[in-house]
């Protein structure tokens, strides 16, 4: 990204306030800006220089010798020119937006910022934000940048760690400032679920249901602790809970049928897996829970469902997977034709997102 | 009754009398089993676990049930692991020649206790550079007794049982002594022709050279997919003694994979015996036998290679029998935790289909690995339940994973019409558990189960016993091979696959045991692989009967 906003600030031109160039330095600033339109950066430097010597309150002979260096990749011999042309022209935005991005990529983030603030150079600002601890006002910037060039990886990357750095430091102040509270609970409830560490997760959460019973979430969030330990009549209560409480909720009802269909209560289980599906409709995976939940007692709707999440999902694993479980399907159907096509199709997906195996041979 | 059966109604009377129970370690009234060790039997699995988590070190060991001096009474013989030292050094000795790392036998005395014949039967010292895994039982000389097969991580050995109480290593004269990693193995007629064949499965390629451990802070046993796979083998019992390695041309050899457990049956009714083969972290085998000397691996394209979800098992144990009595044989697959067992329900056509969920088993698994497991009627009411030996692979997975743990329970689970439910095992002491053999240790008519644990002596779970009426058959084939390994039994419409193979790395009591409910009689109908079919009607309940195959003039 900083080499895109180089590009951006060589468009611009400096608003110069400063007296008249001696002829001398004209030429040189003349030569400076031929040898750079030659590529020769070394000697644009020295012409620079020398025009610098000879006209030291021309604040656009030095812009002109910083951005020589930042065009040469030597940030760090860019920023004493740039600084002083800031100094001799404080108004010189492209002035302040080189010696901003100067500034950052040298490590000086926290001295980047006015400057990058000044020029409204979001990007770069959020990224300066994120590396002073100002998670909030980064996200917040890098959202901006991001509105304006949306597949920047670059942003997109700084964004997803602005935003983990704020919920680190938004649930430090939460732990800090309301530890016993329901959320502080339910936080460190996710923090042990994240570590696999269910038993002292579940206690968390039960903690902040005795505080809250009410609290949306809490109760889905529970049964999932549960679920991954492989207690699925406990999770079954809780979502149950969650999903009476809050019959609108298309993963409540998702997450309840999930946990019916791993107790062999298939029809149960497809009751809540449609119920989801109506409340969210054409989510891959509960199309496929339902599938798996129909495949015994009805495989026609089951081969709908399958075919769905195929249409759905393309050449993903979990096409793979539904191909697979067509396959089983078709088998059951008395279709072996269309269950070697289903195979060959899972092969073909499957070979397309397994990784490669280490000792495959 | 036909002359060719043979009935020995009340065989033996031993229930009142047996006496292997010691150091008991649950009473409960509800509990299907007592659970002990066995009197005479000091036998500790050991295994040596080392600061380098030399893969080997937690994958042993076998147990078997056999009859082998054919005096009714079931013995037990379990292979013991070896010294692994802390780094092993070459030249490499797991010091079998310890009497501490001996495999085992262990008589049965009348009265219910065991003696150690380890030695007099000539099965002491296992050879130092073999490193114990697993045990296969068959006549393969059709002579009448049991012969012993064991598996090793170097060279297996064969023991052939003279039948005068010893054994002689006929490995080198017989061929069969592999090599690399064996770990599961088994008897059966795969060309019926009357005499046993061999299949052994092998794991991974390992040595100490090549041992790898996983896991930075907390070093652990590294996963499968870090070791190349492997092929299995099968040997073509030539009928002389010695067999003929026919991996390659049967087309077994053409599969690597990581192999553990292995357990036959013939699924689609074609008269020849299949092989399923438990891979770790690979897509399962099924080898459909095409009746030429050749299999087809077709696992995957039949529905029993993956998870519901597309997902590699980590398969262990196995077990590969009929639960639902609809006549074809299922197969369920024991893996690590996390990983619901598998049940791969025979939808018939040569087609299965995942019916973990369905059958209960998926809520009942997730927690715990589980290793040696059968598919038996525990509570003799006509449907085959399920046992697990469970524990995990890792020796310090709590401190890692603190939801996990290294040492569990058995799971016991009562089939219900097909759908599994949690029972009371009798056990609440967590092991290391392993191997598995599923018999009538003292000849009541309930189904007992012998285990292996690491570090520790082999658990009797003994049948508590009930009312419910039962029939235990011994095959004598006359064509077919002497034990009818390979024969269909069906018995009031249940059906058993005749062989001692399945579990993990152990082998089952080779009589054929059927829970009748309340039924006082049963009507047989036995499918030999010679092909004989076979049937008896009303055949007196609660008797161990012997049938000899029917072989017209």
């Amino acid at each position: 990204m900083t080499q895109c906003l180089l590009w951006v600030c060589l468009l611009l031109q400096p608003q110069s306030t400063a007296p008249a160039l001696p002829p001398e330095a004209i030429t040189l600033l003349q030569s400076g800006i031929q040898a750079e339109n030659l590529h020769d950066l070394d000697g644009a430097i020295d012409a620079f220089r020398k025009a610098a010597d000879l006209a030291p309150s021309s604040d656009i002979v030095f812009f002109r010798l910083g951005d020589a260096y930042m065009k040469k990749g030597d940030y760090a011999s860019a920023i004493p020119p740039l600084k002083h042309a800031a100094e001799l022209n404080p108004t010189a935005l492209p002035v302040h937006q080189l010696l901003g991005i100067a500034l950052l990529a040298t490590g000086y983030a926290a001295e980047a910022i006015p400057h990058l603030d000044m020029v409204h150079e979001y990007g770069a600002l959020g990224i300066a934000q994120l590396q002073t601890g100002q998670p909030a006002e980064a996200v917040a910037n890098l959202q901006t940048a991001l509105s304006k060039r949306p597949d920047d990886p670059d942003l997109l990357f700084y964004l997803s760690r602005a935003g983990s750095s704020l919920a680190s430091q938004s649930l430090d102040k939460l732990f800090s400032t309301s530890p016993d509270s329901p959320r502080g609970h339910q936080a460190k409830g996710q923090t042990y679920f994240a570590m696999k560490m269910y038993p002292e997760a579940a206690k968390e959460y039960q903690q902040a249901l005795a505080l809250r019973p009410d609290l949306p979430g809490l109760r889905l969030e529970l049964g999932q602790v549960y679920a991954a330990n492989s207690d699925w009549p406990t999770a079954e209560e809780q979502f149950h809970l969650e999903a009476k409480e809050q019959p609108g909720n298309a993963e409540a009802a998702y997450r309840l049928g999930e946990a019916l269909l791993q107790q062999g209560k298939m029809k149960e289980a497809a009751e809540e897996l449609r119920r989801s599906d109506i409340l969210r409709p054409d989510m891959p995976e509960t199309l496929y829970s339902l599938g798996k939940a129909l495949t015994s007692s009805d495989p026609n709707a089951a081969e709908h469902a399958f075919a769905r999440v195929i249409e759905l999902e393309k050449e993903t694993p979990l096409a793979a997977q539904a191909y697979l479980a067509l396959a089983g399907v078709h088998r059951k159907l008395g279709k072996p034709q269309q269950a070697a096509h289903d195979m060959q199709e899972f092969r073909r997906i499957q070979a397309l997102t397994s990784p490669p195996s280490p000792t495959a041979q | 009754m036909p002359g060719a059966l043979k009935a020995k109604a009340g065989l033996l009377s031993l229930l009142c009398t047996f006496a292997v129970l010691a150091q008991e370690t649950k009473t409960n009234s509800d509990a299907v089993f007592r659970v002990s060790f066995m009197t005479g039997v000091d036998f500790v699995l050991r295994n040596s676990p080392t600061s380098r988590k030399y893969l080997i070190e937690t994958m042993p060991g076998g147990v078997a049930l056999l009859d082998y001096n054919n005096d009714g009474l079931m013995d037990v013989f379990v292979v013991n692991g070896g010294l692994v030292r802390d780094p092993m050094l070459s030249p490499y000795s797991f010091d079998r020649h310890d009497p501490a790392y001996w495999n085992r036998l262990y008589r049965q005395n009348k009265d219910g206790t065991f003696t150690d014949v380890t030695e007099q039967a000539g099965l002491a010292n296992a050879g130092d550079t073999n490193y114990g895994m697993g045990v296969a039982v068959g006549d393969y000389d059709n002579d009448g007794y049991p012969d012993i097969y064991v598996t090793n991580y170097g060279k297996n050995i064969l023991y052939h049982n003279n039948g005068d109480g010893t054994f002689t290593d006929v490995t080198e004269k017989a061929g069969v002594a592999a090599g690399g990693w064996s770990v599961s193995a088994g008897f059966f007629d795969y060309d019926n022709d009357g005499k046993l064949d061999l299949f052994v499965t092998r794991y991974l390629d390992w040595s100490v050279e090549k041992n790898k451990t996983c896991g930075s802070e907390r070093p652990t046993y590294c996963p499968p997919g870090e070791f190349p796979p492997v092929s299995n083998i099968l040997y073509h019992n030539r009928g002389d003694g010695t067999f003929e390695d026919v991996s390659v041309p049967s087309g077994i050899a053409a599969h690597k994979g990581h192999g553990l457990g292995v357990a036959f049956a013939d699924y689609d009714g074609d008269g020849y015996t299949d092989i399923f083969v438990t891979n770790d972290v690979t897509n399962q085998f099924l080898f459909h036998n095409n009746g030429n000397g050749t299999f087809t691996e077709i696992a995957l394209d039949s529905g029993a290679a993956l998870t519901d979800d597309g997902k590699m098992l980590s398969g262990m144990g196995v077990a590969f029998q009929d639960y639902d009595n609809d006549g074809l044989p299922d197969l369920i697959v024991t893996q690590l935790p996390h990983q619901p067992y598998v049940v791969f329900h025979n939808d018939g056509n040569g087609a299965f289909s995942p019916q973990d969920m369905e059958s209960g088993i998926a809520a009942l698994s997730g927690k715990s690995g589980g290793w040696g497991v059968g598919f038996e009627d525990f509570d003799n009411d006509g449907w085959k339940d399920v046992f697990i030996m469970q524990a995990h692979v890792f020796d310090n997975v709590e401190t890692y994973d603190t939801s996990l743990r290294y040492r569990d329970t058995p799971l016991l689970a009562l089939n219900h019409k097909g759908h599994f439910v949690r029972a009371n095992s009798g056990s609440d002491v967590p092991v290391a558990g392993r191997g598995a053999a599923f018999g009538d240790i003292n000849n009541d008519g309930w189904m007992d189960v012998v285990t292996t644990s690491l570090g520790d002596r082999p658990r009797l779970f003994l049948n508590r016993g009930g009312k419910l009426h039962w029939l235990t058959i011994t095959l004598r084939g006359k064509r077919s091979n002497r034990d009818g390994f390979g024969a269909r039994v069906q018995v009031n419409g249940q059906v058993r696959f005749a062989t001692a193979a399945g579990s993990y790395l152990s082998s089952n009591d080779k009589r054929l045991h059927f829970g009748l409910g309340s039924a006082q009689t049963a009507d047989i109908d036995i499918k030999w692989p010679s092909g004989i079919h076979q049937v008896l009607k009303a055949v007196k309940a609660d008797q161990f009967i012997l049938i000899e195959e029917s072989v017209q003039p």
